[in-house]
């Protein structure tokens, strides 16, 4: 497996629904899960399953997510030889949405060039997963299939495929004659004569593209089975380790059903909620089907159901908020709420 | 080599005797601590937050573990291309193996390793304490005394004072007199065994030393004693703040329940001065519907099902349900069962508990439960 697969997540997509989680960051470092960036899962699974060389394509807004990437040590992707590539996009205006432009590929045909690995494996960077790729690769290298979709169990694609490096390559080359303009319009075409191939993928994967499946997929991690299913002892998923001590359970705290990041301060109620890294909760405030992202400061005597708080919000002192399943309250980052804003 | 002002020697050789199976296959310094770190970490943490970008570890006991954590040292930011951690085990020389007999001998052994940085000031510092403290402050005073020797001091409690080794100081802070383990102390003022020697004093006073036949090669049994004899200045520097000996079980035991205080000296959430480690990268700690926590400390990658009560939770535990924990120290990846009762113990991280299991303590006593224990719990019926 080694040095025989490329890694090439296309980290330039964008949703509009999710918007106000997005002004500041791309889609690929969207927090989630407490600790993580969306594109920490599929960069860990192709990481755990042997790939060395990890191509990233973003677009605008990739400040945040160079920050969290940095040389890809945490990932072990700071090698002497491979490793972790950083390729922004020179197109600025260009509105194409869909996985994989190649386009995108072609401005940098060097890498591909200059690689030794016989194929190559395109990813989205906003599904929630943890799947080992080898059985995939030695599925597709004995199926005589030049390229592999990667289906999930109802049928739908994860815009996720498997194809031979050289074959790529030709792909992108042509892609003016052909009109294929991403791998999606390859697959979908009947007439280029590549045997086109579905792969199963069983396991539990969730593609984040609203404010509601990223609030329900949140809240799908206080299930033991799915907590169980994507964090894996053998197959960590790896993000960029902070060193924030042990979370604080002061007295008059109370915790139920939920998830907790270190360097939490915890004077008040969660029930049902994510927590991130450095989060302060307040005394006599309660949290209640919440995404809390990293250093947010709640003070005391807060009330919030179903609100999503950005990074760095601070609420201030008897401040209620309430949002619904559906549509939860978003807080966006940085911004200060008080009591008296809302009523 | 790049001439450095001050370069840390870290003792860390230690074997901790006291803390009976917690440091049977590992040396002091790495005995975890907090929820999260290792012993070591804080005075690693300290030099690096200090601005002292070279520390040579001194390890000899057990250091399999400890050589593999420090690494090159990159968690605490030290491994950089001038200077940067590194670990000095012993080493034999011709047809002699030279062990550390004693502190002054472990450094003594390693001056080639000083002098190839041409160190002005050289810190001794011991791996065995739990504190936060900026050397360069004590550099500073070392400096401004224009002092051959700083010794670092603490006030101890007064009935405590005839377990250190006690400096009594002139009003200036010069060190007049050293006595060590006094039955009458006349001064509160123990040493933390944190020393600044200017480097001159340092390698003429350890060169000496090894050529002494009935020294036990121990800066405070020894060169101390030799340095006030010969009226050299020596000066004690006070220090302020959190600072604790954790060398028994019960030492161990109450320092991690200091931390559960909600106005705790020791401040593990200070941006300032970060205490880093080796980070595990496990996800968030799970709490489930029924569990219930309360005045806890607990890391990364727990999964409680249970009830936790007052304890302090490393990496990676697993509460049983119905389980109930109370004024403990649960150690990395430890497995508690399902309707356990633990009350006052340390339980490490090599002993699963299993089902149903009573751990109490009857005559306050701190319990370190060990596999014999839970062996003996289960053959008695």
């Amino acid at each position: 497996m080694k040095r025989k697969l490329l890694g090439i997540i296309d980290a330039t997509t964008y949703h509009e629904d999710l918007e106000d989680l997005l002004t500041h960051r791309s889609l690929a470092a969207l927090p989630f899960g407490g600790r993580y960036r969306i594109i920490d899962f599929v960069l860990s699974n192709m990481v755990n399953s042997g790939i060395r060389s990890v191509a990233i394509f973003p677009k605008m807004q990739y400040r945040s997510l160079m920050d969290h990437l940095g040389s890809g040590k945490n990932w072990d992707l700071n090698r002497k030889r491979d490793g972790l590539f950083f390729f922004p996009s020179a197109i600025i205006d260009s509105d194409f949405n869909m996985v994989g432009s190649f386009d995108l590929f072609a401005a940098n045909m060097d890498y591909f060039y200059r690689s030794t690995q016989e194929y190559a494996l395109i990813s989205n960077c906003f599904t929630v997963f943890n799947m080992d790729f080898r059985p995939l690769l030695d599925w597709h290298t004995h199926s005589g299939c030049d390229i592999t979709e990667i289906h999930h169990q109802d049928g739908s694609s994860l815009e996720l495929y498997l194809i031979k490096t050289s074959l790529l390559i030709k792909l992108i080359e042509t892609r003016h004659q052909t009109g294929y303009s991403c791998m999606k319009d390859v697959v979908h075409d009947m007439h280029h004569g590549y045997t086109i191939c579905h792969y199963d993928y069983n396991g539990y994967a969730v593609m984040i593209d609203s404010i509601e499946t990223y609030f329900s997929t949140s809240m799908n991690l206080l299930q033991k089975n799915v907590w169980k299913n994507l964090f894996l002892a053998e197959q960590p998923i790896l993000t960029k380790v902070k060193d924030e001590p042990p979370t604080k359970y002061v007295k008059g705290s109370m915790v139920k059903n939920a998830m907790i990041a270190n360097g939490g301060l915890i004077s008040g109620t969660v029930e049902n909620s994510i927590v991130s890294r450095g989060v302060k909760i307040g005394k006599g405030t309660v949290i209640k089907n919440c995404i809390i992202m990293q250093k947010c400061q709640i003070e005391d005597n807060c009330y919030l159901d179903s609100v999503i708080l950005d990074k760095d919000v601070k609420i201030e002192a008897g401040t209620k908020l309430i949002g619904t399943e559906k549509s939860p309250y978003v807080v966006r980052k940085g911004t200060k709420q008080g009591a008296l804003m809302n009523s | 080599m790049v001439k450095k002002k001050c370069v840390a020697m870290l003792l860390a050789g230690g074997k901790g005797s006291r803390l009976n199976d917690l440091t049977k296959d590992l040396a002091k310094p790495a005995v975890p601590f907090g929820g999260k770190y290792r012993i070591i970490d804080f005075t690693l943490s300290n030099c690096t937050n200090s601005g002292i970008d070279t520390v040579g570890v001194l390890t000899q006991y057990q250091p399999l573990l400890l050589n593999s954590y420090i690494g090159i040292g990159s968690a605490w930011d030290l491994d950089s291309k001038d200077g940067g951690v590194t670990v000095l085990p012993p080493y034999s020389e011709d047809s002699e193996v030279k062990w550390y007999t004693g502190t002054a001998s472990a450094i003594y052994q390693n001056l080639n390793y000083l002098k190839q940085y041409q160190p002005d000031y050289v810190l001794i510092l011991s791996g065995d304490h739990i504190y936060k403290m900026n050397y360069e402050r004590m550099l500073e005073f070392h400096i401004e005394k224009k002092a051959d020797v700083t010794i670092s001091l603490i006030e101890v409690p007064w009935d405590e004072a005839s377990r250190f080794g006690i400096m009594n100081t002139d009003r200036e802070m010069r060190i007049v007199e050293f006595e060590e383990k006094p039955s009458i102390p006349k001064n509160n003022l123990a040493s933390m065994g944190i020393y600044i020697f200017s480097w001159n004093i340092l390698k003429e006073y350890l060169e000496v030393d090894a050529q002494k036949t009935d020294s036990n090669h121990d800066f405070g049994k020894d060169i101390i004693p030799s340095l006030l004899e010969d009226g050299k200045k020596l000066f004690a520097y006070p220090f302020k703040g959190y600072w604790k000996d954790v060398g028994t079980v019960q030492s161990l035991w109450e320092a991690n329940m200091d931390l559960l205080k909600e106005d705790c000296e020791l401040n593990l959430f200070d941006n300032n001065w970060r205490i880093y480690s080796v980070n595990p990268n496990q996800p968030p700690q799970f709490i489930s519907p029924d569990a219930v926590v309360k005045e806890s400390l607990i890391n990364e990658g727990c999964t409680i099902e249970g009830e936790i009560d007052h304890s302090v939770l490393f990496q990676g535990v697993s509460i049983g349900a119905g389980a109930i924990v109370k004024d403990s120290v649960i150690m990395p990846d430890a497995i508690i069962g399902k309707d356990c009762f633990i009350e006052k113990a340390i339980v490490p991280s090599d002993v699963p508990i299993p089902d149903g299991t009573v751990i109490r303590s009857f005559d306050g006593e701190v319990i370190l439960v060990t596999k014999e224990m839970i062996h003996e719990l289960y053959t008695a019926y």
